[in-house]
């Protein structure tokens, strides 16, 4: 009676059958090549499979009967697995997986391959070998990846981990090959990072990754072995690939930080899985961009990228092309062997330790300043505070250099995003990359790259122009972006150069005045315009993106850099291009500031701010009415503001030629600030001044001083944004203050 | 007669730092203490309630220090041989730990508080601070104000201070 009813409703027999199959997978997991162990268990929950063959949809009935076949074979024959056999099982339990997912989902089967229904002729084999490639029987559907999350947590964490600094290496190398297709160390590294993976994957069970990696392994080796030459259809491959590689473990990763644990994860490899093997065995590839590259040009140039291609009718022919592949490159080689070792860090220990080595430093002066120990008359003291203090002005540095690091990764990126975008937009691109050395605070790279992603879109989108309208307009047909990083002004300057051409002027000038940003009297220049992309109002507006180019969030990206304490200035010719130059600091954690007195309190006024500063000769300042008090500076009249005043502490200044004024400006506005004094220049350590004040803003941040104690440091953006203060004001009532 | 129950206090046994104000004296969870450091100079910091009385460098970290007399709208004196600065760590309603300094006139001594010395603070008609008050303590015949640290320097909810308005006519 109950028996019958099950009966009714297969899909009642889907839990035993996911158990029985979850316990084959387990089983499977712990076989091992040349060995027979797990090889009695899993034949048994086949049997078990079998026997309910009748309940299950016929697709997983005939899967179950494949895999009985394949069983029968290694049981008749060696009786232990092979690397191919368990490859195979693997495969094929993930298959299963996936079929038991759509039966229960009652959506469509995956679909069943038909490679499985032959008995697999040994010929086939041997062609295999030869191409030195996995002619596994390919998955019509993707194959599901399902983690073991309780038993390789750290392991999978540590895969993870791995895989993506490998994928961004094997990015970055492919995008080297495009313009240097014989570099042997390149193609080696590119080789040994496909073999890590595997290996990887492979240790972890991730079968269709481990698979896709072979495949390009073997990709680069026949590469290697010169079979093939580099084409842009195998460097298409790999990036695909190691796109697809870099899906999957971001999987992963979402997986470990607890999303949907245990959940298959769908990997889309089987079409590079096939491209490549169609590659390995000399057959024309699938793929449209070999006919592309005929098109552009005969310079096999592609997309701007000096790839050599072949003809896609030679690929079949790969040793026509193939010397192209030599040893040449061998002096990259020595240079690649003296490798420096790395050492993982954690960021937070790197941040405590700066902090430390800033005490250090600051106890030290005081106790080299100390007037009890200025008062000893010994010649060995005097040495040894001087000892001491070398170290540690030595350790600091050390210490602060930690967190540098070179541009290089993210300007390597770039290369990326400008290949794929000329490939899509057809426009012919060269990146030139310069002072990829150039080293920087690690925070500010990591925030550095999203404007910077931003800026080159739109210089490719609306800055440069079709390789035709080029050529009409006397340019040459590629254009160039130009993207440096060089020290200047204390500080790091990134330069986006393109030869597009150029903001349009009158354009942007009349949408500002339609959006009443601009009155159409006024007089601006070049550079007042062009500043006027930033604004928000401006960059949402479709319009103006399309005819002028730029503007697509082009406020976000100033708040970005401004954010790092940094500066954006746009210099743009029309016809001839625009250049976006962004000043940096070295680092956010140390700034260069002007330390000045305002009453009894010191303030520190980030130098990278500061225009001028100077004594005020009487006359310079006067007050307009209801407008505040403005100080002429070069002829220019610029509102004044008496910090005293404004912070609330009674100032010694009284008349403005008393004390000195500092012009800070901050995007394109400027203000003079009243001090008492100018104490002097320092560079000092830039602390947050905590939760509780994190609503005011009228400081960015503390700064220990050599004493000890806290300088606070003003925030400029706040203070020339204030509105002008009537001249009558009284000054707040201090004693609240203190 | 009790006609209602004896409200339950806040305040859970065990060791509190007592230290005075004036004539009261006052507790604060040990476990909540992590230094006591003498009173150094303090940085101003502008625009700030009367109460804030800035920020000092505590090893390589800036922290706020505010003055607990002034919160609790004492006369101000002027401060004296003992005063020090009780920093304390609190826990913001966001959720991070965050250090405070609060001044106080003198630190008196740990205790042990069972539940039987700890009482409800009662209901003083109204008085807005009694929100951070945890319970009393009677001890050795006097009384001592536990208080909830994370509830004192909250300000509409928040740790973070907004800078007073703009003194201007």
């Amino acid at each position: 009676m109950l028996r019958d009813n099950f009966r009714k409703s297969s899909l009642l027999y889907l839990p035993k059958v996911a158990e029985i199959i979850s316990q084959l997978g387990e089983e499977l997991a712990f076989v091992a090549p040349n060995k027979d162990a797990g090889l009695l268990p899993v034949n048994r929950f086949l049997m078990d499979l079998e026997e309910l063959a009748e309940h299950v949809p016929p697709a997983v009935a005939a899967g179950v009967k494949a895999a009985r076949g394949w069983l029968d074979e290694i049981l008749d024959g060696p009786a232990i697995f092979t690397d191919k056999s368990i490859r195979d099982l693997n495969t094929w339990h993930a298959w299963l997986t996936s079929a038991l997912l759509a039966w229960e989902r009652g959506t469509a089967m995956p679909a069943w391959p038909d490679k499985w229904d032959e008995s697999r002729p040994a010929v086939a084999k041997e062609e295999l070998v030869k191409n030195g490639a996995t002619r596994f029987p390919l998955e019509a559907e993707e194959s599901a990846v399902r983690l073991n999350l309780p038993d390789d947590l750290e392991f999978l964490r540590a895969f993870r981990d791995e895989s993506l600094e490998l994928l961004d290496d094997i990015e970055q190398c492919a995008l080297v090959l495009e313009d240097n297709p014989t570099d042997v160390v390149t193609i080696n590294s590119i080789f040994r990072a496909f073999h890590t993976f595997k290996g990887g994957a492979g240790f972890l069970h991730l079968e269709a990754l481990r698979v896709l990696a072979h495949d390009l392994e073997s990709l680069l080796d026949a590469v290697r072995r010169a079979d093939l030459c580099i084409t842009s259809d195998i460097i298409d491959l790999v990036l695909s690939g190691a796109d697809a590689l870099k899906q999957f473990t971001r999987e992963v990763s979402a997986q470990l930080q607890g999303e949907n644990p245990g959940a298959p994860i769908l990997v889309p490899t089987r079409k590079i899985v096939e491209r490549v093997q169609s590659l390995l065995r000399g057959e024309k590839t699938l793929a449209v961009s070999a006919a592309v590259i005929a098109d552009t040009s005969e310079a096999l140039t592609f997309a701007g990228f000096a790839v050599e291609t072949s003809d896609p009718v030679e690929t079949s022919d790969p040793k026509a092309v193939l010397s192209k592949v030599s040893p040449t490159s061998t002096d990259t080689m020595g240079e690649s062997a003296t490798a420096r070792a790395f050492v993982k860090l954690d960021t937070a220990k790197l941040d405590n330790l700066v902090d430390i080595v800033g005490e250090l430093v600051i106890a030290q002066s005081m106790v080299v300043q100390d007037p009890d120990v200025q008062k000893i008359n010994s010649l060995q003291l005097v040495r040894c505070l001087r000892q001491l203090s070398r170290i540690t002005t030595d350790l600091q540095r050390n210490a602060m250099s930690l967190r540098m690091v070179p541009v290089r990764p993210m300007f390597h990126k770039m290369k990326r995003l400008v290949r794929d975008l000329a490939t899509q937009q057809q426009k012919l691109i060269q990146l030139v990359l310069e002072g990829e050395e150039t080293e920087l605070d690690r925070n500010i790279v990591e925030k550095l790259g999203d404007p910077l992603v931003h800026m080159i879109r739109n210089a490719i989108d609306h800055g440069l122009e079709d390789p035709a309208d080029r050529a009409a307009k006397g340019k040459p047909e590629f254009g160039t972006i130009r993207l440096s990083a060089s020290h200047q002004r204390g500080g790091i300057v990134i330069r986006i150069q393109d030869d597009g051409r150029g903001l349009d002027r009158e354009r942007i000038l009349d949408t500002a005045i339609e959006r009443g940003l601009v009155k159409a009297s006024e007089n601006v220049t070049d550079s007042e315009i062009f500043s006027l992309i930033f604004l928000p109002g401006l960059s949402t507006v479709e319009k103006i993106t399309e005819v002028s180019g730029r503007g697509v969030g082009m406020d976000v990206v100033r708040r970005n850099i401004e954010n790092l304490r940094g500066k954006i200035e746009i210099l743009s010719l029309p016809g001839r291009g625009t250049t976006f130059t962004i000043l940096l600091p070295l680092t956010l954690a140390i700034i260069d500031g002007l330390l000045v007195g305002v009453g009894n309190d010191r303030y520190i006024i980030p130098t990278l701010s500061v225009r001028e500063s100077f004594r005020p000769k009487p006359g310079m300042v006067s007050a307009v009415h209801e407008q505040g008090e403005v100080i002429s500076v070069r002829g220019r009249q610029t509102p004044l503001l008496r910090l005293s005043r404004y912070l609330g502490t009674p100032s010694r200044a009284i008349n403005p030629e008393d004390g000195i004024v500092i012009v800070v400006e901050s995007g394109e506005s400027a203000r003079g600030l009243l001090v008492d004094a100018l104490i002097g220049k320092q560079e000092v350590v830039v602390k947050s001044l905590g939760g509780a004040f994190a609503k005011q803003n009228i400081l960015a941040g503390g700064a220990v001083l050599g004493d000890g104690g806290v300088g606070l440091i003003l925030d400029v953006d706040t203070l020339v944004k204030l509105p002008n203060h009537p001249v009558g004001v009284q000054s707040p009532n201090s004693s609240s203050i203190l | 007669m009790n006609p209602s129950p004896k409200p339950q206090p806040d305040a859970e046994a065990g060791r509190y730092l007592t230290f005075s104000l004036g004539d009261e004296s006052y507790g604060f969870p040990v476990l909540k203490v992590r230094e006591i450091i003498r009173l150094c100079p303090i940085t101003p910091v502008p625009r700030m309630p009367a109460y804030v009385k800035g920020v000092i460098n505590l090893r390589g970290t800036v922290i706020p220090v505010f003055d607990l007399r002034a919160k609790f709208q004492f006369a101000t004196t002027s401060y004296g041989e003992r005063s020090c600065i009780i920093v304390v760590q609190v826990a913001t309603p966001s959720g991070e730990n965050t250090m405070i300094g609060t001044i106080v006139d003198a630190v008196e001594e740990v205790v042990h508080l069972t539940t039987a010395d700890i009482e409800a603070a009662p209901d003083f008609g109204g008085a807005p601070d009694t929100q951070c008050i945890l319970g009393l303590a009677t001890i050795q015949g006097g009384v001592k104000t536990l208080l909830n640290v994370e509830k004192i320097f909250l300000e509409d909810g928040s740790f973070s201070l907004t800078s007073t308005p703009k003194l201007e006519v």
